[in-house]
């Protein structure tokens, strides 16, 4: 009797399972009810930066009917990692992660701040340094946040380099890791300038959490296209719907704290071409 | 001196550890992963490793085979497997478990198969003789023959995943190790330093835990259902079990563009200066610090004081150490090689302290009759005797870092490990691929050479 048909494609993914089966004893199950939503650490990852958020994770579980988890990863890349393998199924994403997962995962863009339309990186030195213009940063100790942020490293970089500063030979540059860290550096004087997220250090300066007297602007970079929320590839769409209405929903100021949390004003939808030129210096500076 | 009072600042910044209800509220959760994935790690390890370990101590068919096998993955450090398994398995616990799981699996298979070589053949010769099959020669010969080094063995192996779980936290495997390096990077400081103390205290308990377990070995059995439970309430986040594949895939075959091989050799030549660098300033606080913890050298009242200090400085891993010496002292090799350093001083502080303990007594009592002071009876009677044993734990503890050095690279403190882990974030996968096999083929190397220099100096000594 010939032996059925086993495509082959049946075999590799038999053998992944029995693989992954005897690695951890559990077999990969589906995930219920809840929805999963990530967001990148821009501002750190703990259990309390998550619980900060708590009004808008159960906002988010009102407008939609699902239950919400709120994950914020150590890193960007294990939230851009997190939509593909299916632990996430949305994600709050910074410009240039939205542009590596839609190339690897085809991620939907949905919605994002009005501000995300034309966001702008800061350079920011001390109140009393002699650094005025980019030219000044020759030879000085400079701050990127995250190697993986669009307003804290990508853009900066590029800005740096177009006008005549080479970031691999004329300064020395380190990684904080996020924006508040980087903030913190340059007002310790740790480092002698930096590059930081618009929305981040006005938050801080606002709040206290820096002194605004002790931190000076230098430069603002023109205008690019930033954050944005997104689906992962395969979501359904009733879903998607569902979490980009919550979020268009949003008014000032009668969702004020909502707002807070998200450093914006109002939502509007995204859309993937906006990208295009980000998308070109990412690949110019070969993080794509 | 600028940089200086910048640090100390930094410093004050860690305290006082935030004690508050409601933070200590928070944390039990990370806290319970982390034992949970240090407890399932050791259960797959055991339930791996010691057949495996059998297999290869009854000289069964290709055990060599398998020995190479288990050295070759005991030689990929623990967080590099971490970061792939958070790529292929996904954020959580599962990936930190997958992780420990390989690890130690290794590690257990590896060090119970030399227990097992290494065991007296005579008694196994005459079980063999009365034709008695493999299983039956190693439930009543190598396992009783060996069982002491096994316990103490198996007992240092799950305080080594206890401090893991916290190192593969640190790239998203979930638990304490998530919470500190985001409490970090958020500045949070205060909290961080009350996760330090939690991890040193589970440290402690691990340490209490294994002398309970070679007093009654059957109490390791609490193992088990602890390591269950966490597996089945963290099952692997990815449904998708063809997507892990495809992944994988795509990291093969390692690839470097030619301006990444050219900058390789400096790479990894930072990462030997960290190795050395730290080994050489444990050296040099250990030494001190193990005749303050000496018995036989000061009173039992200043041991005591000093060995809390070589506990904490040991409790807390050097990836731990390694982030806060990168916010107080910059991001770069400086800070790795303080953090090994600080971690191998507390290691090795404990280890010389028990060489100056067991020296011969008698040359140092003969030393004493002539009426020499307490201070020539040290220099020239304990020192020297125990010299032997001190060379040799340095000369592991400096493999050991080699290894190491990589791990703290990735949180930025220079080397491979940091050009390995900016690889990892951009995503370029086969250059990650790349650097995790010079990795592995630096720690090789290093196992080797240490191996070859203490034979030939005929520096015998029990490995772990």
């Amino acid at each position: 009797m010939p032996l059925p048909m086993i495509s082959r494609r049946l075999l590799v993914e038999g053998a992944g399972a029995a693989l992954v089966a005897s690695m951890l004893p559990i077999a990969a199950r589906a995930a219920g009810a809840a929805i999963r939503v990530g967001m990148i650490p821009d501002a750190g990852a703990t259990q309390v930066s998550v619980d900060e958020k708590r009004p808008l994770r159960e906002y988010l579980a009102s407008k939609t009917g699902y239950d919400v988890n709120l994950v914020i990863p150590t890193n960007y890349n294990a939230t851009v990692e997190a939509l593909g393998n299916g632990s996430l199924d949305f994600a709050y994403l910074g410009g240039l992660t939205y542009v590596q997962a839609h190339a690897r995962y085809g991620v939907i863009p949905l919605v994002q701040r009005s501000s995300d339309r034309r966001f702008h990186s800061l350079f920011i030195t001390q109140s009393d340094s002699a650094v005025r213009t980019l030219a000044d940063l020759r030879g000085k100790n400079f701050a990127f946040g995250d190697t993986n942020s669009t307003s804290g490293h990508l853009m900066p970089y590029y800005y740096m380099q177009k006008s005549g500063i080479d970031p691999e030979r004329d300064v020395k540059y380190r990684f904080t890791g996020n924006h508040p860290a980087t903030a913190k550096a340059v007002e310790a004087g740790i480092v002698d300038a930096g590059a930081i997220d618009e929305s981040v250090f006005h938050a801080m300066v606002d709040g206290k959490q820096i002194d605004g007297s002790k931190v000076r602007v230098f430069y603002t970079t023109p205008p690019f296209v930033d954050y944005v929320w997104v689906a992962r590839k395969d979501l359904d769409a009733q879903q998607r719907q569902a979490l980009a209405q919550a979020f268009l929903a949003l008014k000032d100021p009668r969702d004020k704290t909502l707002l807070d949390i998200l450093r914006g004003k109002e939502f509007v939808r995204a859309d993937d071409a906006e990208y295009d030129t980000l998308r070109g210096v990412a690949r110019k500076l070969s993080m794509l | 001196m600028h940089t200086l009072t910048i640090a100390w600042h930094t410093l004050l910044a860690f305290f006082p550890p935030d004690l508050s209800p409601s933070y200590l509220r928070y944390v039990w959760l990370p806290v319970a992963q982390t034992i949970g994935m240090a407890s399932a790690g050791m259960v797959v390890a055991l339930s791996l490793g010691i057949p495996l370990a059998i297999y290869v101590g009854t000289r069964a068919p290709g055990w060599q085979g398998i020995v190479g096998l288990l050295s070759a993955l005991r030689a990929i450090p623990d967080l590099t497997l971490a970061i792939l398994a958070v790529v292929i398995v996904g954020l959580g616990p599962a990936a930190g478990m997958a992780a420990l799981a390989v690890f130690y699996t290794a590690m257990v298979g590896k060090v119970f198969a030399e227990l097992f070589l290494a065991a007296p053949q005579a008694p196994l010769e005459s079980l063999r003789a009365t034709g008695a099959p493999r299983l039956a020669v190693a439930l009543f010969g190598l396992i009783p023959l060996t069982l002491a080094d096994l316990l103490t063995f198996g007992s240092y192996s799950f305080e080594c995943a206890m401090r893991a779980s916290v190192i593969v936290g640190a790239v998203g495997g979930g638990g304490i190790g998530t919470e500190l390096v985001g409490a970090v990077n958020g500045l949070d400081y205060p909290r961080a330093t009350t996760l330090i103390i939690i991890l040193a205290l589970l440290v402690a308990s691990v340490d209490t835990l294994g002398w309970l377990i070679r007093k009654n070995p059957r109490i390791a059995l609490v193992l088990f259902p602890v390591g269950v439970a966490t597996m089945l309430l963290n099952p692997p986040q990815v449904f998708v079990v063809r997507h892990a594949f495809v992944t994988f895939a795509g990291m093969l075959p390692p690839l470097l563009n030619p301006k990444a091989l050219a900058a390789l050799p400096a790479l990894l030549w930072e990462t030997l200066e960290i190795a050395v660098g730290g080994t050489a300033l444990a050296l040099l606080l250990a030494l001190p610090l193990a005749l303050g913890a000496a018995r036989n050298v000061v009173h039992t009242a200043i041991t005591a004081a000093v060995r809390r200090v070589l506990d904490v400085a040991r409790a807390v891993p050097e990836i731990v150490w390694a982030l806060i010496f990168v916010v107080m002292a910059g991001i770069g090799p400086l800070a790795g090689a303080l953090a090994l350093g600080i971690h191998s001083a507390g290691v090795l502080g404990k280890l010389f302290a028990e060489a100056f303990e067991n020296v011969d007594t008698a040359p140092v009592r003969a030393l004493e009759a002539t009426g020499a002071g307490r201070l020539p009876v040290v220099a020239f009677g304990i020192f020297p005797l125990a010299i032997g044993p001190i060379a040799v734990h340095t000369m592991f503890r400096l493999e050991w870092n080699v290894r190491a050095a990589t791990v703290v690279g990735m949180i930025g403190a220079g080397g491979i490990g940091e050009a390995l882990f900016n690889a990892q974030q951009h995503m370029h996968y086969q250059e990650m691929m790349a650097y995790i096999a010079a990795t592995w083929l630096l720690v090789i190397l290093a196992d080797v050479v240490g191996e070859r220099v203490r034979r030939r100096l005929g520096w015998n000594y029990v490995t772990t």
